[in-house]
């Protein structure tokens, strides 16, 4: 379970986050939505979980092992992974290139940093290994970037770079995965495409997924939980039925104003 | 084995004797003044160069290589203007012995020297950013770091081709004309000559007006907003294209009424450009990205303390700015001023 | 994989080693052009009339070797260091402190000491340009190199502003010869025959160092680098350490760096001073022989300095009268190279020339349609007519005001 506890994170007068507590993954391959206004909350929490920033007050607990020490590359190995909002992958490389990146970087086949890591990563070319192509060909597959596996990152459609981002996320075989709006800027058609592959792949690995996402349609169809922010603290959560039950919480998501 | 002994006498001169030798010289009060002033000057007139480099650099992502030589080109304009306005052929010869009414006029022409060498300066630098560098702000930052060392070549060269290799400076009776102006009086305290005292003076009049403008005045203010969003400048009816050039050519008059002060105050020589350059970046790393008022604290800093070190053992003080650089990059490595990725 | 034959595309490709493959022809293409090198001194002193002389090659070859280690963070990391004479001079001083004050005069116990001292000078500088990338990184490279730059300077024992010479001390009853560096037996006083030897062992090492920096470049570790180049927090976020590799790549540039100067000071004995082998337009003369030989190449930087050096002794023997007297213009022309460079040849010139830059497709045009020449010098010429008039525009709007 990956938890928050008393988080607490301001910039100047500006509280981002207050007094946080939340659990995600009580069990195993929970999908979990965040949802709020703009400005609630949302993505600096992912930034606080997974070390982009550090917190002013609180603690982030990793199954039982606390990591808020941690560097945000130490708690990918763990297992914490997440995606961006605003895309981040390697511009200049296709699509295969990004993903194989990802699995070399996951495979320690990049040396990690001892000696014998480094010399090995200095001198062992990536002979392709057919585990890894496997690997590859599979992410593609279940992405559906055959037909721009070729291509450079930076010509692809906004819609494929969303994906390759996320298929990056899941090369890493992530055992909790926080993907920061991983719909927005997608075409409707495209956007239940993202998330029913999203819920698939999650499903099938059993991996543990919090989405910060706008659309209620889709958190209405997939989540197992809801948690709503609002001005940095835990408005509240519940199963998917609290956006029909709970006034207030409509009344922030939809309402005027916000 | 010598090599040791020296590297050995030279720690231990640092150690004991010598370097508080050294700070005793300088604290002793008379120098004291005189060389913190001195450095308060050199101080302010750094800070106007690096203003206008870490202007450029916060609002057109630029770094500007060639500003250093934009400082020395003003410098040497300034000598050709001197030349013109001053003297028995121009608009008035320095006055020989302190009158109140000539001395301060003349002070007057010196300031306007420093103006138009600064007036000059604008066109300069919109052609500059118009035809060279503007093409390139989709390139990478590679481009235009090349681009802009190829600008600082090329202006290195131009400089002695127009006025010669060696120094020019203002005419010892210029200065003394201003120094006659006895500023003990007028400020109580101190040897300092009275043009230091101007230097400062007029520096602290340009830093003033230049935070004013970006703060107060509508220009200044669309600038800003350029600079954090330049669609939305745009739909606002800003062209970012002019702006951009605006700034540019706004850098240059700063560098370029820096170089003037530091001709009247010395001389225009070759080579004064790249030191300038360098000492800019010390105080921006100091100072802080994108801070004005890093730039000024960080000036002020450094030109301090190369003057107390010239006191103290000259032989460091080409390395003492570096010195506190080193320390700030231990200490807060975003600069005094800096946040991380934070603009003008 | 060992060397051998293999087809791809059915045409025929020779691999010389692991990651490096090439056709019959460019191995052709290699070995003439390594031929060439070794003979270069030959041919510097057969002819008074080619601008080629044996100084400024040389000089070309050691920058362009210290510019491929520059590359490493260049090409990969996308990270600009306007300081990398800090460990070409560290070689370089190091070298003649070596020989100067503690007599060693062996060339094989002052090269690897060089490359000692400017490695550890990398740990160090490196460890200061951890926290930042982009511009703030260049920053801070320029103003360490310029620290580098002025302490010999300050200091009347390391020579100050002429420098040391890397020489021996003169002792009653040895001659001057005797002073020089030394291979083994041989002497390296600078006659014809020491001097064909050090450059063929300059060229040896060059060589094998470029093979190495191929092996790096291809590696995991250099992918590595290519991420962090490309998008440094999505490396991060992919699990990588990232301040520890730039922190590798930097110390593994600067070793470049310290091989680079040792053999400069081997070669060049009364040349090192602050000004030859420490100064930002050292750390400027590396950082744009890396540029112009071209991103995507390897040889590029080399080859670069080469020719940079060829061009740089040209250009210094042109002069111009102007009002302030008649000097030569050699910064001056370099200055407007670049500038071409800048806007015709985004890749650098080798980059821009291989197949599918820019340049090369754009002769490939010109092949096929020779009339086309028209059409571009007009394009030039009224894209420079439009810039001019922009500027008058700008101009009169800054003094004038918007109308």
């Amino acid at each position: 379970m990956l938890e928050a506890k008393g988080l607490r994170k301001a910039f100047g007068n500006i509280v981002a986050t207050d007094d946080v507590s939340l659990e995600f993954g009580r069990e195993e391959g929970e999908m979990v939505f965040i949802v709020g206004p703009n400005g609630a909350g949302k993505s600096t929490l992912i930034n606080l979980l997974t070390g982009l920033l550090d917190p002013d007050e609180g603690e982030v607990i990793l199954d039982g092992e606390e990591i808020t020490s941690l560097r945000a590359d130490e708690r990918v190995h763990k297992g914490l992974v997440r995606s961006f909002q605003v895309v981040k992958v390697f511009e200049e490389m296709t699509v295969r290139e990004n993903i194989r990146t990802a699995i070399l970087i996951k495979e320690e086949m990049t040396g990690g940093f001892g000696p014998r890591g480094a010399l090995q990563g200095l001198f062992s070319l990536d002979d392709e290994h057919e585990e890894v192509e496997a690997k590859i060909e599979e992410l593609i597959d279940q992405f559906r970037l055959e037909d721009v596996a070729d291509d450079i990152a930076e010509e692809l459609p906004h819609g494929d770079r969303k994906l390759l981002d996320v298929a990056m996320s899941f090369a890493l075989d992530p055992s909790y995965l926080l993907l920061d709006e991983p719909t927005s800027g997608v075409s409707a058609q495209e956007t239940d495409y993202v998330i029913e592959t999203i819920v698939e792949v999650s499903e099938k690995q059993n991996v543990t997924t919090v989405t910060i996402e706008h659309d209620m349609d889709l958190v209405r169809g997939y989540a197992d939980r809801v948690i709503a922010l609002h001005q940095g603290s835990v408005h509240g959560e519940g199963p998917p039925s609290i956006l029909e039950t709970d006034d207030e919480l409509r009344r922030l998501l939809l309402g005027v104003g916000e | 084995m010598t090599l040791g002994i020296e590297l050995l006498e030279s720690s231990a001169f640092v150690l004991q004797g010598g370097f508080l030798d050294g700070v005793r010289t300088l604290l002793q009060p008379n120098t004291f003044v005189e060389q913190t002033i001195n450095g308060l000057q050199r101080g302010l007139v750094l800070f106007l160069i690096a203003s206008g480099l870490t202007v450029i650099l916060g609002i057109l992502d630029v770094l500007n290589l060639a500003h250093g030589e934009l400082y020395a080109l003003g410098a040497f304009i300034a000598s050709s203007v001197a030349g013109y306005l001053i003297g028995s052929s121009g608009l008035m010869a320095p006055p020989t012995s302190f009158d109140p009414v000539m001395s301060f006029a003349f002070v007057g022409v010196l300031i306007l020297v420093a103006l138009i060498t600064a007036l000059i300066m604008l066109p300069i630098g919109a052609v500059v950013e118009t035809t060279l560098i503007r093409p390139i702000y989709d390139r990478s930052q590679t481009y235009q770091l090349v681009l802009t060392f190829a600008i600082l070549l090329i202006i290195a060269d131009l400089l002695e081709l127009i006025w010669g290799s060696q120094p020019i400076g203002a005419s010892f009776a210029s200065q003394q004309a201003v120094n006659d102006i006895p500023t003990f009086e007028l400020i109580g305290f101190g040897n300092v000559p009275s043009l230091v005292a101007m230097i400062i003076v007029v520096s602290l009049l340009v830093g003033a007006a230049l935070f004013w403008f970006f703060s107060r005045t509508k220009t200044g203010r669309i600038i800003r907003a350029t600079a954090i969003d330049r669609e939305m400048a745009t739909a606002l009816g800003v062209s970012p294209d002019r702006t951009f050039t605006l700034v540019f050519a706004l850098g240059s008059f700063l560098a370029g009424f820096a170089g003037a002060m530091q001709f009247v105050r010395t001389n225009a020589q070759p080579g004064m450009g790249e030191s300038a350059l360098v000492l800019s970046f010390v105080v921006i790393v100091v100072g802080g990205l994108g801070s004005l008022r890093g730039a000024v604290v960080g000036a002020i800093i450094v030109g301090i303390l190369e003057n107390w070190m010239i006191v103290i053992n000259p032989e460091f003080q080409t390395a003492a700015p570096f010195a506190v650089m080193v320390l700030i990059l231990l200490v807060k490595p975003e600069g005094l001023f800096g946040t991380w990725g934070e603009r003008t | 994989m060992t060397p051998g034959l293999e087809r791809e595309d059915g045409s025929l490709r020779i691999r010389l080693m692991k990651g490096l493959v090439v056709s019959p022809l460019q191995l052709l293409g290699i070995l003439v052009g390594i031929g060439l090198l070794f003979a270069l001194p030959d041919i510097a002193r057969s002819t008074e009339n080619l601008p080629i002389r044996e100084r400024p090659i040389y000089r070309g070859m050691v920058l362009g070797l210290a510019a491929v280690g520059l590359n490493l963070l260049l090409r990969h990391a996308d990270l600009v260091s306007f300081g990398h004479a800090a460990f070409f001079g560290t070689g370089a001083y190091t070298t003649a402190i070596l020989i100067q004050f503690y007599e060693i005069q062996s060339v094989l116990i002052l090269i690897p000491m060089a490359i000692i001292a400017a490695t550890l000078m990398a740990v160090l500088i490196g460890y200061f340009t951890l926290p930042h990338e982009g511009l703030y990184f260049a920053l801070v490279t320029l103003a360490f190199g310029q620290l580098l730059y002025s302490i010999p300077r300050g200091i009347g024992e390391l020579g100050g502003t002429d420098g040391l010479n890397v020489l021996a001390p003169s002792q009653p009853g040895t001659s001057v010869l005797d002073r020089f560096p030394r291979l083994g037996d041989i002497a390296l006083t600078g006659s014809d025959i020491e001097n064909s030897i050090l450059f063929a062992v300059t060229i040896v090492v060059s060589l094998i160092m470029l093979l190495i920096m191929l092996r790096i470049s291809k590696s995991p570790f250099g992918r590595a680098l290519d991420a962090i180049g490309q998008q440094r927090t999505r490396a991060r976020f992919l699990g990588l350490r990232v301040k520890r590799y730039v922190w590798a790549a930097f110390i593994i540039s600067g070793f470049y760096g310290g091989v680079a100067g040792a053999l400069y000071a081997i070669f060049f004995t009364s040349g090192v001073s602050p000004d030859e082998t420490l100064q930002v337009f050292v750390s400027g003369d590396i950082l744009y022989i890396a540029i112009l030989g071209g991103f995507n190449t390897l040889t590029g930087p080399f080859i670069g300095g080469i020719i940079f050096e060829v061009l740089a002794n040209i250009a210094s023997d042109f002069e111009l009268t102007g009002p302030g007297g008649t000097k030569e213009i050699g910064r001056m022309l370099t200055g407007i190279v670049l500038l071409i460079i800048v806007f015709v040849f985004p890749s650098g010139v080798v980059g821009s020339l291989k197949r599918g830059g820019k340049v090369r497709e754009a002769g490939v045009d010109l092949k096929n349609d020779p009339s086309l020449i028209g059409p571009w010098l007009s394009q030039a010429a009224s894209g420079t007519v439009a810039a001019a008039k922009r500027a008058v525009e700008n101009v009169r709007i800054l003094l004038l005001g918007v109308k």
